[in-house]
This record gives structure tokens, C-alpha cells and sequence, in this order.
């Protein structure tokens, strides 16, 4: 099947986007889909604290760094690869994508493409969504709205939200639900990927000492992440392997 | 063979009925028993049983994440022994929304555990009706419905239920007294109680904990029953 690449992005930090990054992970993981990943906040990426095998930090101006991740995307054998933008970068990567042609041959089907928009709840985060519309012709495009660490109120009335929306054709939303304050700290603070904090895991594979109670809300937030992941396009073609669900 | 290490939980959904008095008078029966049962009170920052059980009691605020941790992770991390959980009815729906979401019953059970609630179900139908939800719920090894005989049940007389026996007024107030330890009394210890008293809380003990000695009959039956 076609590899596809994922970006996970946000115009502002602390909206939660290597949490998704993180989550994306741990739900191939979950789904036994071996995946790459790629941290462009250089020198100090937080995802590879928490993936040390699979992610890499990477520098996106880099033109040696660039070819790592886009010219092995074939031969890697590795059928996701998910790149984590550095808060703000967003556009930055998309115009540069576009100017050494990544998005070019997404369009033209060398391999699938997706951009998972991190936006908070503020209406600043709209207007990222219009700066960035006219790089995502045929790129499939999903907003995910972030619950998991703020308030659960968003700014955004229908009216301008389909306005935005209007200008990307294939656009999906997703929610990331909220997850208690203490567990996300908790996973946080020991440095290990969901599966393993619920699986009671340590860093080093030893056996963990997770509180159970934590352990219970972070395996309930999984379930609904996995939720809203699996209306999402994108992601089930991933899963299918290509294949439309039920066809041989 | 040693009976398993147990999780007893004593709730009801009204107010004033007695539930506490059920779970002090479990605790001391468990350690007639030669039991060493461990005491959860999840009514923060009250706690009445703390006073009643120092140094086996912990208060644990369920309005809490926190709260959670206290109690469930407490029974998780040290399992082998008896545990009283102290519901108030505030806590009573939480507390089993929590545990379905966190599969608790299952855990607890993979720990060794067996799990008996004890609902004081009181005379109005709507307590009937949240006991039989409760009776429901699944995981528990043994519900036991118990009637309070100084508030009067709902509960259907051909279902068994776990008496209370009425008390004089004056003699419930005499020994609400944190000072008074009814497991001493049992073992001879008459407090300075007066003597009008002795004989009506020796009945009352007495009937009371050869109900609840029936409880683990009752268990194996319905084991063996399947």
C-alpha cells in the first residue's frame, strides 16, 4: 500500500499538538501499524522523550534532514510517518512542502498525505485555518479541536466555521477529549507512551508502579480518542490497508 | 480454609439510616472474627469512623481525583486483607459510575478479592428501587439488603435481608460516643454503661452479630448454588 504521511501542526504552542502527535502513535501502536516519527523542534524535541525508537528530531530547513524523511518514505518500508511541526512553523512547512513539491506529489498519489490541524479553543485559531486553506487541495485536512487540557468552551459559532471550512474540500473535526489533569502529569512525569502507562509499564519495560486509578482514566481517554479516530478517513484507510472496509 | 480477603461496602441512597453504625459494627465484627479489616471512609473531611477506628481508618475525599487514588489504589496496592468502604450518599453514585469506568471490580478480583455491598434499603420505594440498580451492578460476589428496624424497609420480607434490630434512643446516644468501643463490650468491657442499658445492647449485639455471622453461610450457598 501507499505510505502516508502525517503532519501534526499548530500556528500557536501549548495547544496540545505533540499530545496528538503522541496519541496518533499510540493508536497504530494499539493497531499493531508500525510507524516513523519526526520532531522538528530542534535540538530538543519533546515527542522522542517519549518514543526514543521510533522518533527523531529533525531540523525541517534542512535540506539533509528534509530528504531523510520524504525520499525514504517509499523505501522504509513503514507504512505511517508523522511528523510533529514545531508550534508556529506551520505555515513555514506547508510553504516550504509546497515549494520543493512534497505537496505536488501527494497530490498526484506518490503517497497519501494528511494534516492534523491542532487549534484551541481561541477564534485566533480560525484564522490559521485561512491562511493555511489554499496549501490543502486534495490533502486531507482534519481539525482536531483540543479538550485535553483546557476549558471546554469554544469560541467558534457555526457561521464562521463553515465559512473557513468551505474553502478546504476534504476537511474532517475531531475532539480530543479532556483527560484528567493528574493522569496526563503522570504520564508526563514517567516519560512512557499511553499503552505502556496503561499496561503499567516503566520507561525501561520494567513492570511500572502507575497508580490504578490513573491507569483506569488514561485507558478511558484512549478508548474515546479512539473514538473519534475512527471517523476519520484518513486514519481508517491506514488501518484497511487501502482497502475499502468489507472488500477482499 | 481462611475465607478470601473481602471489600465490604456499606451504602444507601437516603440520609440518617444507619449506614455508618452497619460499617462500625462490621469493623468490630470482622475483628472479633480475628480479622484485621482496614476501614475506607469516603466521607471527608467528617470521617466519623476514623474516630471509632484510629490507626485502621483513612479518609478519602471521592469528590476528588485524588480521593480515587486514596481508595482504590490503597486496596490495589495492598491486597490481603478486609477492606470496610463507608459510602455517605452523595458518593454512592459516583462511586460505581467510577468504578465501571475504571473496571474495578475486575481488578479487585484479580487481586484475590471478593466484593459484598450492604445496602440499607429504607422504607421509601424509591430506595427499593436504587437498591435493586445497585443489586444490578456487576462484579459484586454478594449483595446483602439489610433493614433498618428503627426506619422501617421496602424491602421484600421473602428476599432475606440482614436485620438491624431497633435501639432505644437513649442507648444509640449513649454509644455513639467515640469513646465507646462495641467490640470491648463484646469482650466484657461494660464502659460505665449504666446497667438499664447493659442488658438491652448485649441483646442487640448479640442478635446483630449472629447476623452478620450468617453472612458467610449465606456466601457459600449461593456459591454452591451457582
Amino acid at each position: 500500500m501507499k505510505p502516508t504521511l502525517i503532519l501534526v501542526g499548530a500556528d500557536k504552542g501549548g495547544v496540545g499538538k505533540t499530545t496528538v502527535s503522541r496519541a496518533l502513535l499510540d493508536y497504530f501502536a494499539r493497531k499493531n501499524i508500525l510507524t516513523r516519527a519526526f520532531d522538528t523542534e530542534n535540538p530538543r524535541g519533546s515527542l522522542r522523550r517519549f518514543y526514543p525508537a521510533t522518533a527523531e528530531v529533525i531540523d525541517l530547513g534542512n535540506v539533509a534532514h528534509q530528504m531523510k524523511v520524504l525520499d525514504t518514505m517509499e523505501t522504509a518500508n513503514v507504512p505511517v510517518t508523522v511528523v510533529d511541526l514545531k508550534a508556529g512553523n506551520l505555515s513555514y512547512a506547508l510553504d516550504l512542502f509546497e515549494r520543493i513539491g512534497v505537496l505536488e506529489a501527494a497530490r498526484n498519489g506518490v503517497f497519501n498525505m494528511g494534516l492534523m490541524h491542532v487549534v484551541g479553543s481561541s477564534i485566533a485559531s480560525l484564522d490559521e485555518i485561512g491562511e493555511i486553506a489554499k496549501y490543502l487541495q486534495r490533502i486531507q485536512y482534519i481539525v482536531a479541536r483540543n479538550f485535553i487540557n483546557e476549558t471546554n468552551f469554544f469560541e467558534w459559532d457555526e457561521a464562521t466555521t463553515r465559512k473557513y471550512f468551505s474553502a478546504i474540500p476534504k476537511a474532517q473535526e475531531i475532539n480530543v477529549p479532556k483527560l484528567n489533569e493528574m493522569a496526563y502529569e503522570q504520564v508526563d512525569v514517567a516519560g512512557v507512551t499511553f499503552k505502556d502507562f496503561i499496561e503499567n509499564r516503566a520507561a525501561d519495560g520494567s513492570q511500572g508502579k502507575f497508580s490504578f486509578v490513573l491507569r483506569g482514566y488514561v485507558r478511558k481517554w484512549c478508548a474515546e480518542i479512539d473514538a473519534e479516530f475512527a471517523h476519520v478517513q484518513m486514519l481508517q484507510e491506514i488501518l484497511t490497508g487501502g482497502r475499502q472496509p468489507g472488500a477482499h | 480454609m481462611a475465607q478470601a480477603p473481602t471489600l465490604y461496602i456499606t451504602c444507601s441512597d437516603q440520609h440518617r439510616n444507619g449506614k455508618t453504625f452497619l460499617a462500625r459494627l462490621l469493623v468490630d465484627y470482622l475483628m472479633l472474627d480475628g480479622r484485621d479489616p482496614f476501614v475506607i471512609d469516603t466521607d471527608a473531611p467528617d470521617g466519623p469512623l476514623r474516630a471509632y477506628f484510629p490507626g485502621r481508618t483513612a479518609l478519602a475525599d471521592f469528590s476528588q481525583i485524588s480521593g480515587h487514588m486514596k481508595l482504590f489504589d490503597t486496596i490495589i496496592g495492598a491486597p490481603g486483607r478486609d477492606y470496610v468502604i463507608d459510602l455517605p450518599v452523595r458518593h454512592m453514585e459516583p462511586f460505581f459510575k467510577t468504578v465501571a469506568e475504571l473496571e474495578f471490580f475486575t481488578e479487585a478480583h484479580n487481586a484475590g478479592f471478593r466484593i459484598m455491598v450492604f445496602y440499607i434499603v429504607d422504607r421509601a420505594p424509591s430506595s427499593l428501587k436504587a437498591a435493586r440498580a445497585v443489586q444490578e451492578f456487576p462484579g459484586i460476589d454478594l449483595f446483602v439488603a439489610v433493614a433498618n428496624e428503627f426506619v422501617g424497609t421496602s424491602w421484600p420480607r421473602d428476599e432475606g435481608a440482614l436485620v438491624l434490630p431497633d435501639l432505644p434512643r437513649n442507648l444509640a446516644i449513649a454509644i455513639s460516643d467515640k469513646r465507646i468501643s462495641l467490640r470491648s463490650f463484646v469482650l466484657g468491657d461494660r464502659q460505665n454503661l449504666p446497667e438499664s442499658q447493659i442488658n438491652v445492647l448485649s441483646s442487640f449485639l448479640s442478635r446483630t452479630m449472629a447476623n452478620l455471622s450468617n453472612i458467610e453461610p449465606i456466601f457459600s450457598m449461593k456459591k454452591l448454588s451457582g
